[in-house]
């Protein structure tokens, strides 16, 4: 990847960019202690500034649920609920004929969900994203992706950070391959955000997300990791 | 690690987190001196935040100031889900932020009465240093990519805590330092290159 050329760079941006002296910590103190004896009993500050995290919070708790469900139920429930979600998306996206047969993977218990399962998964998963990501690159040339095309990649990012959660144990190189792909996911989902912003702008979000996709070799990567993955 | 090491660590880390408990609901119950050590054990990490942020010492103070009052003000609404550090560091960016947005216009409004004047410019065709091209392109990034770049590589924050501080989730904040990345070496790249080889 770039970033390693990018390190010398951070580095000189790091020593020069706004760099802190020593914290004034007596002076601030000082400063607080009086507004602190001053609002004792008055209760919580009104004023303008929105507290943004929280609002976010709000916002992307849906996002989050299938992750704080992984933490409490463990990674056999969330290797299931990524088959169950990929046979939901396998169901929309799977050309007529093709696909797999979602009945086989609903019908594995939590409990006896192995390594092996979720390698199935996993490879169900690389065989959709792989699907995605060449429709978005056919697309990028054009300077814009379908929004439906972006609706899918949400999807995909859901079972991605399913996966990622539930394959801790699991081969380092697929889940460097699935870190990679979150953030290309995020990009492409991002460029279909991009509503507010102006047409240029768009574009060059959609360039940063081909850059990722190429910088990282994520597509070859996920061919190559197909066979592989069969053949487990 | 070692399965000791690792154990020692965890106890550590419990008994820190038990302290810093400890101290908030002190403080909830009005103890000063309480928040004074909670200040202490947060000071510095949040003026550096609020310095890179603002690049002005006296802003920098200010923000920093506003948050802990808040933080003080707000104390019963820590639940304690997350460390008090990353609930500090989620009111300190939305404070500098807001003050920062509430600045520009201010300084907006101030250089365009500047620029109605007919003033020498100091050298109006003079190469700009590398620390002039290095605070453009920083202050060219969008803020919610400015302000991941300078959480994760300029204070070694990580995409955990950038995640709880902003309230997005880490995958986003490694997209958003991606894209700051990329902005800024489009931006810095030629001209950066005598200098980093």
């Amino acid at each position: 990847m770039t970033d390693e050329r990018m390190d010398p760079m951070i580095d000189l941006v790091r020593e020069t960019y706004h760099v802190p002296g020593e914290t004034p910590q007596e002076a601030m103190w000082t400063a607080i202690e009086a507004q602190m004896s001053s609002d004792v009993g008055a209760g919580v500050v009104g004023g303008d500034v929105v507290d943004l995290a929280s609002e976010r919070r709000r916002r992307n708790a849906g996002r989050h649920v299938f992750r704080a469900a992984d933490r409490s139920m463990g990674w056999a429930v969330a290797a299931a609920a990524v088959m169950v979600l990929g046979i939901g998306i396998g169901r929309m996206t799977a050309p007529p004929g093709g696909g797999v047969e979602p009945e086989v993977a609903v019908a594995t218990t939590f409990d006896g969900m192995s390594q092996g399962a979720l390698t199935l998964a996993a490879q169900e998963h690389f065989g959709r994203t792989e699907s995605l990501l060449t429709m978005v690159r056919a697309d990028g040339r054009s300077g814009s992706i379908d929004p439906a095309t972006a609706e899918w990649a949400t999807g995909l990012l859901s079972e991605t950070r399913l996966l990622l959660d539930a394959d801790r144990a699991g081969d380092p190189a697929v889940a460097e391959l699935l870190l990679d792909l979150e953030l290309v996911l995020i990009q492409i989902v991002g460029v279909a955000e991009t509503g507010s912003m102006d047409e240029a702008q768009a574009r060059t979000e959609l360039e940063i997300a081909l850059r990722t996709l190429d910088d990282g070799e994520v597509l070859p990567r996920i061919q190559a990791a197909l066979p592989g993955l069969s053949g487990a | 690690m070692s399965d000791s090491t690792e154990e020692t660590v965890k106890a550590i880390n419990q008994a820190l987190l038990l302290t810093e408990l400890e101290l908030v609901e002190r403080a909830k119950a009005g103890d000063q001196r309480a928040f004074r050590s909670l200040y202490e054990m947060n000071v510095d990490r949040i003026y550096r935040l609020t310095y890179r942020m603002a690049g002005e010492e006296e802003l920098a103070m200010d923000f920093a100031q506003e948050a802990f009052v808040r933080a003080w003000n707000r104390l019963d609404q820590f639940r304690g889900d997350a460390a008090f550090s990353t609930w500090l560091h989620s009111i300190t960016v939305s404070v500098a932020l807001n003050g920062l947005r509430k600045v520009d216009r201010h300084r907006k409004r101030e250089r365009s009465l500047e620029d109605a004047a007919p003033v020498a410019a100091s050298n109006p065709v003079a190469e700009p240093g590398v620390r002039e091209r290095i605070e453009e392109a920083v202050e060219g990034l969008p803020e919610i990519y400015r302000t991941v770049f300078l959480m994760h590589d300029l204070e070694g924050f990580s995409h955990g805590e950038i995640a709880e501080a902003l309230g997005v989730a880490e995958g986003t904040s490694k997209a958003r330092l991606s894209r700051a990345r990329s902005r800024l070496r489009e931006t810095l790249g030629p001209a950066m290159q005598e200098y980093v080889g």
